[in-house]
């Protein structure tokens, strides 16, 4: 405990090497062709997904089989647990404005009749959900201008709660690094197991951002007093003795938001469990990051500087 | 003033608890129609079902829309949906060319998006005799024309067409079974349309015309009689006509007016009731065990102290669902997953005083300097960690989409109803809690047993 800041660099290491590999992962994403890195829901995509229960548990092969004979040869089909299979095509049944009245639903309404002489009546009906082109476009753009705008706001808040840049610099290091880490975690689980990022996916990065610079805000605050407290002490020694003294705190925190989080991830289901599962992934990150990188950072940082004035001083001596 | 807090805290709980739990309470509806709104716990579409589509307004010619056009294009579309007698629907603009319309317990999606995704521009074209022929009816045979006569379905590739008129001449319209049995849709014409409409069939007797729908034909006669009496119908295809669907929402279309421009889907979601319902189901109990976790994690680790939060965190719960009845918040299956995590994110507070409190025990300070440090040296990291948080979700509600706005605006009262009971509320019942003798061993605040005589061990003392 009394050597978090003497061995900062292994902490470092540490967060380069869960970083790097997620990072690989997600800037793979536009290189691979879907195979490799982020998976985007049809919020991001644009596309149809329609829910539906059978009577009799039929296959998704058979079932993809079916639609495909209708004519989507691009859709394919997943199981969603209790019974019910979910089917993705290319967005269904758009009506642009020309269309005349009579036709809308004809599209899935085919790929209904394909799938039910293929495997019996369909027992239960669950959501039809469409996403165009225009809305994913705007999503996209929508996530990045919003990532920049929250890292933004927390460097100024940060910078002026504690009139000093280094420390603005240094949550907001903290904060990229939860970033890279929530996205790369999920281009590998996207490219693992398929889980598909939407568009709550920003909303839980916002939320983390907002979130993981609290317990990097509990250690600066207790920096700050100690600073003033044992003026003249190494500032080493004040940031590692600060840790210390608010690790408690920053566990237990962390440790009620996980707590529910996890009976969110374990009881609830539907569309929210890719928010959560990002929630959680990113506020265990936070945590990580407020310890061992934003605070190591500031220490780095002023013996960096201290480094550079003992050489001028050297140099202007000789 | 410190005297009346607890009245005030108590009040404002007894409040929120009637609100909470009292049905058939309203409060006097916004805007300036008047009246009373039910105080209710609004729910998003995903938890009760229904249909929810985004359209986009289309440019024609290049020219977009107004904030005036998008505004009609809305109120037409009000109509149109208030005509299918859909209880509470949601129609609203979003953004420069947005209309976003939400209906909960729709059963019928395909024809409510057919009736609201079409422009129903109407045009009544005139086709030229030399191009189209004509209908001789005195010999009762028609003379074919360059050009086949538009069959049902077909556009007019001939831009040189002009209408006669157009649907907005179009006083009142019904459907009607014609004397073949089939359903048409009868309309009655404005006085100018009526006249244009009786000069031009006088003159034009055997012509054929064509009757236009945003563009497609739907049916070309040929004028048998002058029409004077401004009265004349719409005939669908096939031998019975209309289906019923399609002619009631015709008429409808006629009666509000078209869209002055198209509208695209860019976006449709229709969630069946049932599966909404399971999904409330278990999210409400994800909450409650949440809760109880939260309870039990702050009993353990700070004892009385953690009971004591405990009660805030009840306070908690019950202001904010009272506000969310009150605003009203729609609650969306995220939305609730927000509201849970602000539980989590509740007692942090707590967790910082008490912690601070803690260490204010063991360099020997009394119970209540103890515990007034507690509150007076986490301040600042409270307030700093909160603002952080309302940052980031301020940004999520201005420039996010409505699902979207909707956790936000949770997470903003979340986060502001926090600040009042883990600070207000818990120093209030705490002041009272040590001021009693017995409750004054550290060890009720979560300081260990050991630790009781030892100063800090940290490498710098105290």
């Amino acid at each position: 405990m009394d050597k978090i800041i003497a061995r900062k660099r292994w902490f470092f290491l540490f967060s380069l090497l869960i970083t790097i590999p997620g990072l690989f992962f997600t800037l793979a994403t536009p290189f691979s062709g879907g195979s490799i890195g982020l998976k985007f829901s049809i919020d991001y995509t644009g596309g149809t997904i329609w829910e539906f229960r059978p009577e009799s548990p039929a296959d998704p092969l058979v079932v993809q089989a079916a639609v495909a004979s209708a004519g989507h040869e691009e859709a394919t089909v997943t199981e969603a647990g209790t019974g019910f299979l979910i089917v993705r095509t290319k967005p269904l049944d758009l009506q642009l404005g020309q269309d005349q009245i009579d036709n809308a639903g004809a599209e899935l309404q085919a790929i209904r009749e394909a799938v039910v002489a293929a495997i019996g009546p369909i027992a239960e009906e669950g959501s039809v959900s469409t996403v165009g082109p225009v809305i994913s476009q705007d999503l996209t753009q929508q996530a990045l201008l919003l990532v920049v705008l929250g890292s933004i706001g927390i460097l100024l808040w940060m910078t002026y709660r504690f009139r000093n840049l280094r420390f603005g610099l240094a949550a907001l290091a903290a904060l990229l690094h939860d970033v890279i880490v929530t996205v790369g975690f999920f281009a590998i689980a996207g490219t693992v197991a398929g889980i598909e990022i939407d568009a709550l996916f920003v909303t839980a990065m916002l939320t983390i951002i907002g979130f993981s610079v609290h317990d990097t805000i509990v250690v600066f605050d207790r920096i700050r007093e100690n600073l003033v407290r044992h003026a003249g002490a190494p500032f080493g020694d004040i940031v590692n003795h600060s840790i210390v003294q608010t690790l408690g705190r920053s566990f237990n925190t962390t440790a009620t938001v996980l707590i529910t989080l996890l009976t969110l991830l374990v009881f609830a289901g539907g569309s929210i469990r890719t928010f959560v599962l990002t929630l959680f992934v990113g506020i265990l990150s936070g945590t990580y990051s407020s310890i061992f990188n934003a605070s190591p950072l500031l220490v780095w940082w002023e013996e960096r500087a201290q480094a550079r004035k003992a050489a001028a001083a050297r140099t202007r001596t000789a | 003033m410190r005297k009346f807090t607890p009245y005030l805290i108590l009040a404002t709980a007894l409040l929120a608890l009637a609100i909470d739990l009292l049905p058939n309470l309203s409060l006097p509806a916004s805007g300036t129609a008047g009246g009373t709104r039910p105080i209710e716990t609004k729910l998003g579409l995903d938890l009760r079902g229904g249909l929810r589509v985004e359209y986009q307004v289309q440019p024609v010619d290049g020219v977009s829309a107004t904030a005036a056009d998008l505004a009609t294009i809305r109120d037409i579309i009000e109509r149109r949906v208030n005509s299918t007698g859909v209880s509470e629907p949601l129609v609203q603009t979003q953004g420069t060319d947005r209309i976003v319309v939400e209906l909960p317990g729709v059963t019928n999606p395909d024809s409510i998006r057919a009736l609201l995704g079409t422009t129903g521009r109407l045009d009544l074209v005139p086709l030229p005799r030399e191009v189209y022929g004509f209908f001789n009816t005195a010999t009762g045979q028609p003379t074919d024309g360059v050009k086949p006569v538009p069959g049902e379905g077909e556009t007019l590739s001939d831009t040189t067409l002009k209408p006669l008129f157009s649907g907005d001449q179009i006083e009142s319209s019904a459907v009607q079974i014609d004397e073949t049995g089939r359903r048409v849709v009868s309309f009655k014409l404005k006085s100018e349309g009526s006249e244009l409409f009786a000069t031009w069939t006088k003159a034009n007797i055997g012509s054929y015309f064509a009757i236009v729908l945003d563009g497609a034909v739907k049916s070309a006669p040929y004028i048998q009689s002058a029409i004077t009496g401004g009265e004349a119908q719409i005939s669908g295809p096939g031998a019975a006509g209309f289906a019923v669907d399609e002619a009631a929402n015709l008429v409808t279309i006629l009666k509000f007016g078209s869209l002055p421009f198209p509208i695209a889907e860019i976006g449709v979601t229709d969630v069946r009731a049932t599966l909404g319902a399971s999904f409330l189901g278990q999210a409400l109990f994800a909450g409650a065990v949440g809760i109880l976790l939260v309870f039990l994690f702050m009993l353990l680790h700070y004892r009385l102290a953690g009971a004591v939060a405990s009660v805030a965190l009840v306070f908690y719960v019950i202001i904010v669902l009272a506000i969310f009845r009150l605003v009203p918040v729609t609650l969306t299956l995220a939305g609730i997953a927000g509201f849970v995590l602000s539980i989590g994110m509740a007692v942090d507070a707590n967790i910082l005083i008490f912690e601070r409190t803690k260490e204010e025990l063991r360099i020997g300070k009394g119970i209540v300097p103890a515990v007034e440090a507690g509150f007076s040296r986490a301040w600042n990291s409270i307030l700093d960690s909160n603002v952080s948080s309302l940052i980031t979700a301020f940004i999520l509600f201005y420039f996010g989409s409505s699902t979207i706005k909707g956790f936000a605006l949770v997470l903003i009262i979340g986060v502001l109803c926090s600040l009042f009971t883990a600070v207000t509320v818990t120093r209030l019942i705490l002041r009272s809690v040590i001021a009693r003798k017995r409750f004054s061993s550290p060890y009720l605040y979560g300081v260990a047993k050991g630790d009781l005589d030892t100063l800090d061990r940290g490498v710098i003392n105290g």
